[in-house]
């Protein structure tokens, strides 16, 4: 009672007591950065310079593709290299603008640049963030001034920060809202001047009891702003599920936040924007959680984004054993990585090394019927039902059974006692038909 | 722009130290999957292991109560379904190895325990074959087969050797099972306690309702079963024979007796626990499985009281089988915001409360947060605090009757057992003064409670008195001792919780009591040795405590029957005897 969730879901152990007590420090790149055009949904970035340029940080290096796109600034001063195809932690090899860092951190300036809130208007706040380039962090990458900007924007009536974090693992939103509760508040406080009629909400699992606390503590007298102490539980931050829980209302795939009234910006998003929109810094820094039983110094590193993954874990203190899996996220929902040279972007929230790897113990064998994928499932499908039908290439079935409201949490897979693959499966389905619909 | 800057491959400036991390690393990359990266719960495996281990208390009752072969039987259907599975695995092509996922072994010892002792091996062996082979795996092996094997193969054995399969021995005789005594007989033939222990005829591992409810235990706490099908498969079932009891006209305690007997006997708990439950058999939906205990429950009741056989879960359950997809198709749940595209924001409002704004259209304080209130906290506190209450109240009200009815009729009993000729009894419960007297008199460990004037056609022929020895070894022993103008008539005991084997032969030996008997004596003495004296009571073995303490109450009635004949108060009936 008195805690807000949804149905379904799992409680995986969360192994965030490596790093949940560890301070944000911030890491200085040494090597080459590494920018990937697409950190983001939608069209890749432009490029605006070329080889042999010297470039500053926070230097805008590539511009919006289109109205779905985001802006990149190098985040350090140096030398373009070159542009070319580099692996990105996706997996694929994604045009790059790769920047030998010379070290001296060269800034450009925009501090003249600020102005206080009170003197701009709606139109120059959106512009302000699409200018700095800022993307939901959590993982999505969906461009923040696009998701400023609903058609109905009358209807808004809740904006949700996710500071639930229900991934494993992960700690770097935690630390922000310990660290920086200020700008947490002041962000939401921008976000909530682009819509008078909303009310906004900080949304923690409970596991976080002194981030809940202590934000608790700075929004008292902000009439607007609630805190609520979620239920530990994950997928507690998926999108449709804490708008759920936090509001009674549905969203389903068919539909936008927005479409409830709802947004719903994730912690390192609103920091960004506090940022871009009141010290006029553009996204060129992260947060990353650099974590698992193979690492020696586990920790969470302000990280100037395009730094390779091999530095951070390097500043980690490296491995102490061998890793079996190297995660790019949190275990239930990050991709493996094949190798470390790839860099950080907007989305990445950790990088995690695991002794050990589940998924290699046990060959998947027939479903027993067991119904525990039914019963975890948080989008109420019948997973093991889907799977049948995905692997049988029934489309029609698949749709019929509502295959698309799948939010790839991972919780079918997780429990089934036949260690199917029942999350790739479906997941290998739902881009087939969204590929489709795309192309019809 | 972007042309300009096209891509030629600039050769690596990295270190060699990182060239040659890199290179090792190329040895042996870290391994690739798709999300989720880590996984819980038990494996198939392990969930059948649980299964046998659950079952292990129940083949153990079944081997305590039926012998050696059980145990033999047990062996040879697990034996026999792992190999029928292994071969047919072979035979078909099946890809992996099932054998090791345990499921046959579940399937032998669910058949095992769902046979009568006396089945000759090869027939268990023919159904250790139909279950695994035509119902499981020739229709695709494990999680593909329509029936529950174990019971499909009961099925089949039942319809193939119904004598065989029907026959039923308790202790190498040939006995009728629970639930045609509970047919034939009615509910006063019935032993409850040995019915949840399982000493009584049935299958090897369905009459020990005790070790099936251990294992059901133990499953619920692995998780590996849920509650929702054994509870309302056998609440239905209880409902409705709740309900036929009322109609035949039970009276309280019968009715508690017959349902308590029909859940407990035949293999009731063994198929809503364990054969109900299987995955692969049963709804995979939580509302289907609603519907599925509900259906079974009616269609045991159906079985067991219209139909021609005394038994009804296995057909009830393998009925109920066929009809699961059926079942899953009505009861498949709706997705998440299922249809909510086609809504209008002010439908799907949730609870989230409008911004309440002052006059002049700023934002106050509200707090809209979910907050457990002292105020609602007291209220649910004393919302359950009634709920137990009532429960505890109506269980009382309705176990009252029955309780109190049994304790009057043992007493009935005890009455007519110290003093036979007697056809009436005149009870009464003042007895201060007597007991008053017993205190002068040295008796404090004695309270008199009853005494009953025992008549014969009008006539008084004795009294009988109810005391309670609070001197026993484990506590009060209550008694009733008769006396006839002064002599002992006989001693029964009414309650007594001395140990087992030594006070409690004070019961159970009716040479002990005996020695009371039509003695010449006012006081009698407990002695160790063989008695040489009328007044001389020969204590049972290794319990001279419980010796002393019933015979020390029967003093005290005999002291308290001399002061009622020399009072001078005395009741009608005493002075007459007189």
């Amino acid at each position: 009672m008195g805690r807000f969730s949804f149905r379904g879901g799992v409680h995986p152990d969360d192994g965030k007591r490596l790093t949940e007590s560890k301070e944000i420090q911030e890491y200085i790149s040494r090597g080459e950065m590494v920018y990937p055009l697409s950190q983001h949904i939608g069209a890749p970035a432009r490029p605006l310079v070329k080889r042999g340029d010297r470039v500053l940080a926070g230097q805008l290096i590539a511009e919006a593709g289109g109205f779905v796109s985001a802006n990149i600034h190098a985040s350090v001063s140096g030398t373009v290299k070159a542009i070319e195809k580099r692996l990105t932690s996706g997996g694929g090899m994604e045009d790059s603008i790769v920047v030998e860092n010379d070290g001296t951190f060269e800034a450009v300036d925009y501090s003249e640049e600020i102005r206080p809130l009170e003197e701009l208007s709606r139109e120059d706040v959106i512009r302000i963030i699409r200018d700095a380039g800022v993307v939901g962090m959590g993982g999505a990458g969906f461009p923040t001034d696009v998701k400023l900007s609903p058609k109905n924007r009358e209807e808004i009536d809740c904006i949700i920060v996710n500071g639930a974090e229900c991934e494993p693992y992960l700690t770097s939103d935690y630390r922000r809202m310990m660290e920086e509760p200020e700008k947490l508040a002041a962000g939401l406080c921008i976000v909530l001047g682009l819509f008078p009629g909303a009310r906004g909400i900080i949304a923690i699992e409970d596991n976080k009891p002194a981030a809940i606390c202590r934000l608790k503590e700075l929004t008292k007298d902000e009439p607007r702003i609630t805190v609520n102490r979620m239920k530990t539980k994950y997928p507690q931050g998926a999108e449709r599920q804490l708008i759920y829980a936090n509001t009674g209302r549905y969203v389903n795939s068919y539909m936008l936040p927005a479409d409830a009234g709802c947004i719903v910006h994730n912690v390192d998003t609103i920091m960004s924007i506090y940022e871009a929109v009141a010290e006029r810094k553009p996204l060129t820094t992260r947060v990353v959680t650099v974590t698992g039983d193979c690492i020696a110094n586990p920790g969470n590193f302000l990280v100037r984004l395009g730094t390779s993954y091999r530095e951070l874990v390097e500043a980690a203190g490296g491995f102490t054993r061998k890793p079996a899996k190297l995660i790019s996220g949190g275990p239930m929902m990050g991709r493996a990585l094949i190798s470390l040279d790839v860099p950080v972007v907007k989305g990445t929230s950790a990088i995690l090394a695991l002794s050990h790897d589940d998924v290699a113990d046990k060959e998947p064998s027939a479903c027993i019927k067991c119904g525990k994928c039914v019963s975890v499932c948080p989008g109420r499908v019948m997973p093991n039902l889907l799977a049948d039908l995905a692997e049988a290439h029934d489309e029609e079935g698949f749709l019929a059974n509502e295959g698309m409201e799948c939010c790839e949490c991972g919780c079918c897979s997780y429990v089934c006692p036949a260690r199917r693959h029942l999350t790739q499966t479906i997941a290998g389905t739902r881009k087939q038909v969204l590929a489709k619909r795309k192309r019809g | 722009m972007a042309e300009e800057t096209v891509m030629k491959k600039t050769p690596s400036t990295a270190k060699p130290a990182e060239e040659k991390s890199v290179n090792k690393e190329k040895e042996s990359l870290p391994a690739i999957s798709a999300s989720p990266h880590i996984r819980k719960g038990p494996t198939t495996t392990g969930i059948m292991a649980d299964v046998l281990i659950a079952l292990v208390p129940a083949a153990a009752m079944g081997i305590y109560n039926f012998g050696y072969r059980a145990a033999l039987m047990i062996l040879i259907c697990i034996t026999g379904c792992m190999v029928f599975e292994y071969l047919s695995g072979l035979l078909l092509r099946r890809p992996g190895n099932t054998v090791r996922d345990l499921s046959a072994a579940v399937t032998g010892m669910l058949l095992a325990l769902n046979l009568p002792v006396d089945l000759p091996y090869w027939m268990a062996l023919l159904g250790c074959l139909f279950g695994i082979v035509v119902v499981k795996q020739l229709f695709g092996g494990i999680g593909q087969n329509f029936m529950n094997p174990a019971l499909a193969a009961r099925c089949f054995l039942v319809m193939s050797f119904v004598g065989p399969m029907t026959h039923f021995t308790y202790d190498a005789v040939t006995t009728a099972t629970p639930l045609y005594v509970l047919r034939t007989q009615g509910v006063g033939n019935i032993d409850l306690w040995s019915m949840f222990i399982g000493k009584e005829a049935g299958t090897i591992g369905e009459t020990s309702a005790a070790a099936l409810l251990l294992g059901a235990l133990y499953l619920l706490f692995r998780g590996v079963i849920r509650l929702t099908i054994p509870a309302s498969y056998i609440g239905t079932f209880s409902l409705l024979i709740l309900i036929y009891g009322l109609t035949e006209k039970m009276n309280a305690e019968e009715l508690f007796r017959y349902t308590v007997a029909h859940v407990t006997s035949g293999g009731l708990i063994l198929g809503a626990c364990y054969m109900a439950t299987d995955y692969t058999t049963s709804p995979i939906t939580g509302k289907g499985r609603i519907v599925y205990g509900i259906l079974l429950g009616l269609l045991t009741f159906f079985f067991r009281i219209f139909g021609s056989n005394t038994e009804g879960v296995s057909y009830a359950i393998i009925i109920g089988n066929l009809l699961v997809p059926m079942i899953e198709m009505v009861t498949k749940p709706k997705a998440f915001g299922h249809g909510y595209e086609k809504k209008s924001l002010s439908e799907n409002r949730g609870f989230l409360p409008p911004l309440v704004t002052d006059e002049e259209g700023k934002p106050v304080a509200d707090r809209s947060e979910k907050k457990n209130s002292p105020l609602r906290i007291l209220i649910s506190i004393c919302l359950i605090a009634l709920l137990a209450g009532g429960l505890l109240g109506a269980v009382y009200a309705l176990t009252k009757a029955p309780i109190e009815e049994t304790a009057n009729r043992k007493k009935q009993e005890s009455y007519r057992a110290v003093m036979s000729e007697a056809t009436d009894y005149i009870e009464t419960d003042d007895l201060e003064k007597e007991n008053a007297m017993l205190e002068k008199e040295g008796f404090a460990g004695v309270t008199l409670e009853i005494r009953a004037l025992a008549m014969k056609e009008d006539e008084p022929v004795g009294n009988i008195w109810v005391v309670t020895t609070h001197e026993g070894y484990a506590g009060d022993i209550r008694m009733a001792v008769g006396i006839r103008d002064g002599r002992v008539t006989g001693v029964e005991m009414l309650s007594i919780g001395e140990t087992a084997g030594l006070g409690l032969e004070a019961r159970d030996n009716p040479d002990f009591t005996a020695q009371y008997v039509d003695k010449n004596a006012d006081y009698f003495t407990v002695t160790k040795n063989s008695p040489q004296e009328e007044d001389q009571i020969q204590a049972i073995t290794g319990a001279t405590i419980t010796s002393g303490a019933v015979t020390n109450a029967v003093n005290a009635a005999l002291a308290a029957d001399r002061f009622l004949q020399s009072d001078s108060f005395v009741q009608e009936g005493g002075s007459e005897d007189e």
